[in-house]
């Protein structure tokens, strides 16, 4: 088993009157690829923006109990939401480059928090960022151009470049293939399998087969509970719970 | 677990596949007990009638495969699902082998009503046929009704078919060595002999895909085999 990169304990989160998520505890192990699935509203996504706490700008969001980063308490007051997020990188549903150039988009993270000193450092970033998002080799020579410009799958893996340039240590990643097609989906697939050599990765998803396919473990929500988490071949074969099997077969639960 | 999908055409499927599978079931029984009832009767016409209706259980078994895979294809199943089209594959072929034995029964039927009967060799092996053919009914019980505990009961049941076997092995012997005249008959009555005994593996087989469909595993202990013969034999089986 890996090392526990991030450790839920007892989450309880409300927005408002409205207990999203009742007594999460969890434990999300480093270099894997955990799915979070489960029907709308049940709270997944909720508890993925927990981990780099995207909550902290909704009013009525109040979260309670503790979310460790490798042993620390991220919710703790010493900590900086803006450096947390570096090390807890995000990809979104929708591609959201900055309308800036491609190379900017990635560079923006580097420069702001000071990671490389100079251009060549930060042209080096930049290349080794876009590789690992499998899209150097699509860009290289325009790397001027508005990162809007390109594709929807070419966007959302600039994103991506753009996540992995600060070198964070876990990506959080919600749906960050359902507006893409069948190809596009690959190629962010591969590279969610690839990214796991370095990252912890946890990704919302209502394709149950995507979860099946890219993660190691999964974690199934339901009315905001964790109903049942663990190997994701077990749980897509045999699962313990009938309300996960209700669900991920299809049917009426 | 409710027990319908939001899709309905996955349950039409499904219970499409099953329906064909309970259909198999119901005429593998029959070919067992019409050939086993051929042998007793020294019945040619029925033998040949045997033979010639297994090709409606190969022709259901093909259609079984095809329908599984199109399942596979166009359905991804998963948990329960996968389980239930992953064990019609391996049940539908079981039955398939059940009936190719059954065949071979009714084959074997027409070459021994040419010779002389050997003495009490076909009520026990019509006996041994009904055993199985009563394990095979209540195996597709258990299949349609989930029933864990019929099935471990059947796969306890095939521990009697192997002592049936064994005792008919050694009946065989002694009428071979008592006359060799005996030989050809004998010979064939063995192989029919055997041939049930492994109609019963296969209807056992059956039991294990039931317990691994509710359950999600396969039992792991070992059935105490019950077959005193060399152990060469076993290797071969």
């Amino acid at each position: 088993m890996n090392d526990i990169k991030v450790s839920a304990r007892d989450v309880q989160v409300w927005y408002a009157d409205n207990h999203a998520i009742k007594d999460v505890s969890v434990e999300i192990e480093d270099k894997t690829v955990t799915a979070f699935i489960g029907p709308s509203g049940c709270g997944k996504s909720t508890f993925l923006r927990c981990i780099n706490r995207m909550n902290d700008t909704i009013d009525i969001c109040r979260v309670e109990g503790d979310i460790l980063l490798d042993g620390e308490d991220i919710y703790d007051p010493q900590v900086d939401p803006v450096q947390l997020r570096a090390k807890v990188g995000m990809v979104f549903q929708k591609p959201n480059p900055f309308p800036k150039s491609i190379y900017d988009n990635v560079a923006y993270g580097p420069r702001i928090h000071g990671l490389a000193s100079g251009r060549s450092e930060l042209d080096a970033v930049v290349e080794k960022s876009l590789r690992r998002a499998a899209l150097w080799d699509e860009v290289k020579d325009r790397l001027n151009a508005s990162g809007t410009g390109l594709s929807g799958g070419q966007q959302q893996r600039l994103c991506i470049a753009r996540a992995v340039a600060t070198e964070p240590e876990v990506l959080l990643m919600d749906e960050p293939a359902s507006a893409l097609d069948p190809i596009a989906t690959a190629q962010i697939e591969e590279l969610i399998d690839e990214l796991r050599e370095k990252f912890a990765v946890v990704i919302v998803t209502h394709s149950m087969q995507q979860a099946a396919r890219v993660s190691q473990k999964t974690a199934f929500f339901h009315l905001g509970n964790l109903v049942e988490y663990g190997e994701t071949s077990q749980i897509f074969t045999n699962p313990v719970d009938p309300r996960t099997e209700s669900y991920i077969t299809g049917r009426i639960g | 677990m409710p027990d319908q999908h939001i899709m309905r055409a996955f349950d039409r499927d499904l219970e499409a596949i099953q329906a064909k599978i309970m259909k198999m079931g119901g005429l593998v029984e029959a070919a067992i007990h019409e050939s086993a009832k051929s042998l007793n009767k020294r019945d040619d016409e029925l033998a040949a009638r045997v033979r010639e209706a297994d090709k409606l259980i190969d022709a259901l078994e093909e259609e079984v495969n095809h329908d599984a895979a199109q399942v596979l294809a166009l359905r991804q199943p998963i948990a329960g699902d996968l389980r239930t089209v992953l064990s019609v594959m391996k049940i539908s072929g079981n039955l398939e082998r059940v009936g190719d034995y059954a065949k071979n029964l009714a084959k074997r039927t027409a070459v021994l009503v040419q010779m002389p009967a050997i003495e009490g060799a076909s009520g026990a092996i019509k006996r041994m046929a009904r055993e199985v053919e009563r394990m095979l009914k209540d195996v597709l019980d258990a299949y349609v009704h989930q029933d864990v505990a019929l099935a471990e009961d059947v796969r306890a049941r095939d521990h009697e078919v192997d002592q049936m076997y064994n005792a008919l092995f050694r009946e065989f012997l002694t009428f071979m060595m008592e006359d060799p005249r005996n030989i050809t008959a004998c010979m064939h009555l063995h192989f029919i002999a055997k041939n049930i005994e492994r109609m019963g593996d296969h209807v056992t087989s059956i039991a294990e895909q039931v317990i691994y469909l509710v359950t999600g595993e396969l039992p792991n202990d070992e059935r105490a085999k019950l077959d005193y013969i060399a152990e060469s034999q076993e290797a071969e089986d």
